[in-house]
C-alpha cells in the first residue's frame, strides 16, 4: 500500500517538475519546484531550481546587453545623422556667396572641387543672383588647385545658366595648372568671360555697371540704405 | 478640365508688350501665344516684348524652342524680346537639356528687363 | 512585348494615359507632385518633370499616344521614382541615332531623348519596329 502511495507521490512530483520546466521553457522564469518531502528526488528538484536560477540570471544579463547594444546602435545612428548634416552644412558653408558691391556678387571657391560640391555651389549662386537681383557674379577660383572635366563642365553650366537668368558670370583666378588642364582636356571655355585676378574682375564689373568712371568710383551708385 | 479657356493676356504699356505666363502651357497653347504676340507686335507697332516666366516651374525643349523662336521672329519684325525671371532650377535644367538659347536676351526681373529694352531703343 | 518589366518590389503610384496634349501637361504635373512627395530638391523635381515631358511628347507625336506608369522603388539603396512610357507606335529604327544630340525625325530640335537622358539617373529604352517603344527613366533622391 505504502509503496503505491510513494509511487503516486513521486509521479505527482515528476509531473510538477514537468509543469515547471514547460512553464520555464515558455518564458515564465519566476516559477520554482516546491516540495516538502525530502528524499532522493529532492536533489534533482534542487538541481533543477538552481539551473532555472542560472538561466534566469543569464537571460537577464543577455537582455541587458541587448538593450545596451541597441542604445549604442541608436547613438551611432544619431552620430551618423549629425555627421551627414554637418557634411551638408560644411558644403554650404564652403561656398559663401556675398554681395560685395551694388549689383556685384562674389563666390570665392577654395579647395578641391568635386562634382557634388560644384553642383550645390552652382545652385546656391544662381539662387542668390535671383534673390539679390545682382546682374554680375564673380566666381573666383584662385583657391582651387585642380579641376577635372566634370568640374569644368559644371562651371561652364553655371555661367550659361546665369546668363539664362539674366546675369553675367565672370571667372577669375585661373591658375597656370588649371589653364593647362582645361586646354589639355579640350574643354572650350571661350564662351566664358575670364579675368586674371579678382581685382581685374571687380574693375571690369564696376566699369560695366558704370560704377567706375575714369578710374574713380561713383559713390552715388552705392545705395547706403540698402541692407 | 478645359484648357482651351485659358488665353494668356498680352498687355501693352507705352512701346512695350508685357506677357506673363502663369500656367503650365501645353504645346498648342505655346504656339498660339507665339502667334498672338507676333500679331500684337504687328498691330501695335511695339518695339519690345517682355515675357515674364518667373512662375513657370518647367521649360522643356518645346517651350524653349517656342520662346527662342519668338525672339528671332520678333527681331525680324524689328522688336526685341526679353525673357524675364527664369527660375534657377529651370535654367539649370535647360542647360543640361542642351538648350542654351543663344541670342535670346534675358533679365532677372521686369524692372531690369524694361531698362534693357529702353537702353536698346535709345541706342537705335 | 518588349523586355522592360517592373520589379515586384516596386509600388505602382499612378497610371496615366497620354492621348492628347492636355494629358502631357497633366501627367508631368503628377510626376512633379510625386517627386516633391519623395523629398526631391527643386532642381531634381524640375529635371525629372522636364525629362518626362520630353518623353510624353515623343509618345504623343510619334506614336499618337500611349501609357505611362509611375512607380517607386529602391534602386542602389536610394528611394527612386521610376517612370515607364509604353507606346504601340512605329518603333525606333536606329536607337543609337535617336539618342544623338540634334538628330530628329519629326521636325523637333532633337534634344528630346538625349536631353531627357542627361536629366535622369538611369535611362532604359527598347523598341521594336512596327510594335512600339518603351522608355524607362529613374531619378533617385
Amino acid at each position: 500500500m505504502e509503496a503505491n502511495t510513494e509511487i503516486k507521490n513521486a509521479k505527482a512530483r515528476i509531473e510538477h517538475i514537468e509543469d515547471v520546466l514547460s512553464s520555464v521553457a515558455a518564458g515564465e522564469l519566476e516559477l520554482r519546484i516546491e516540495s516538502d518531502i525530502e528524499d532522493d528526488l529532492t536533489g534533482v528538484e534542487q538541481a533543477i531550481n538552481l539551473l532555472i536560477d542560472d538561466l534566469t540570471h543569464e537571460l537577464k544579463k543577455s537582455l541587458k546587453m541587448k538593450q545596451e547594444m541597441e542604445e549604442k546602435l541608436h547613438k551611432i545612428q544619431d552620430q551618423q545623422k549629425t555627421i551627414l548634416q554637418q557634411q551638408e552644412d560644411l558644403m554650404e558653408l564652403s561656398s559663401p556667396v556675398s554681395k560685395v558691391w551694388d549689383n556685384i556678387l562674389i563666390l570665392p571657391v577654395i579647395g578641391t572641387l568635386d562634382s557634388q560640391r560644384t553642383q550645390i555651389m552652382m545652385e546656391n549662386l544662381l539662387q542668390k543672383i535671383v534673390t539679390t537681383g545682382c546682374t554680375t557674379a564673380i566666381l573666383d577660383i584662385t583657391g582651387v588647385p585642380t579641376v577635372d572635366t566634370q568640374v569644368a563642365n559644371h562651371l561652364l553650366k553655371t555661367v550659361t545658366a546665369a546668363r539664362l537668368l539674366g546675369a553675367e558670370c565672370i571667372v577669375s583666378g585661373i591658375s597656370p595648372a588649371i589653364a593647362q588642364t582645361i586646354v589639355h582636356l579640350g574643354i572650350n571655355l571661350s564662351q566664358i568671360l575670364t579675368k586674371a585676378t579678382l581685382q581685374d574682375a571687380m574693375i571690369y564689373s564696376m566699369k560695366k555697371n558704370e560704377q567706375l568712371v575714369d578710374g574713380k568710383v561713383k559713390t552715388n551708385y552705392v545705395d547706403l540704405d540698402d541692407n | 478640365m478645359d484648357f482651351n479657356e485659358k488665353r494668356i493676356p498680352i498687355i501693352k504699356i507705352r512701346d512695350y508688350l508685357i506677357v506673363s505666363i502663369q500656367v503650365d502651357m501645353h504645346d498648342r497653347l505655346a504656339l498660339q501665344l507665339q502667334t498672338q504676340i507676333l500679331e500684337e507686335i504687328y498691330r501695335t507697332g511695339s518695339k519690345g516684348v517682355l515675357i515674364d516666366i518667373s512662375t513657370l516651374e518647367m521649360v522643356d525643349s518645346f517651350i524653349g524652342r517656342v520662346l527662342s523662336g519668338m525672339a528671332s521672329m520678333a527681331a525680324i519684325m524689328d522688336a526685341a524680346v526679353v525673357i524675364v525671371g527664369m527660375q534657377p532650377a529651370v535654367a539649370i535644367t535647360l542647360v543640361e537639356l542642351g538648350l542654351e538659347m543663344p541670342g535670346v536676351d534675358t533679365a532677372l526681373n521686369m524692372e531690369l528687363g524694361m531698362e534693357m529694352l529702353e537702353k536698346r531703343l535709345n541706342k537705335a | 512585348m518588349l523586355e522592360i518589366v517592373s520589379d515586384k518590389s516596386w509600388e505602382l503610384l499612378e497610371k496615366c494615359p497620354i492621348l492628347n496634349e492636355y494629358d502631357i501637361v497633366k501627367a508631368r504635373q503628377i510626376v512633379r507632385e510625386f517627386a516633391k512627395k519623395e523629398g526631391m530638391g527643386i532642381v531634381d523635381q524640375t529635371r525629372i518633370t522636364t525629362a518626362v515631358s520630353e518623353l510624353f511628347r515623343n509618345m504623343f507625336s510619334y506614336a499618337s499616344g500611349g501609357e505611362v506608369l509611375i512607380e517607386k522603388g529602391i534602386i542602389e539603396e536610394k528611394p527612386t521614382l521610376i517612370i515607364t512610357c509604353i507606346d504601340k507606335g512605329p518603333g525606333i529604327d536606329n536607337i543609337e541615332l535617336a539618342m544623338t544630340d540634334g538628330y530628329t525625325s519629326g521636325g523637333g530640335m532633337g534634344y528630346g531623348l538625349p536631353g531627357a537622358k542627361r536629366l535622369v539617373d538611369r535611362f532604359e529604352i527598347s523598341s521594336e519596329l512596327n510594335k512600339g517603344t518603351t522608355v524607362r527613366v529613374m531619378k533617385w533622391k
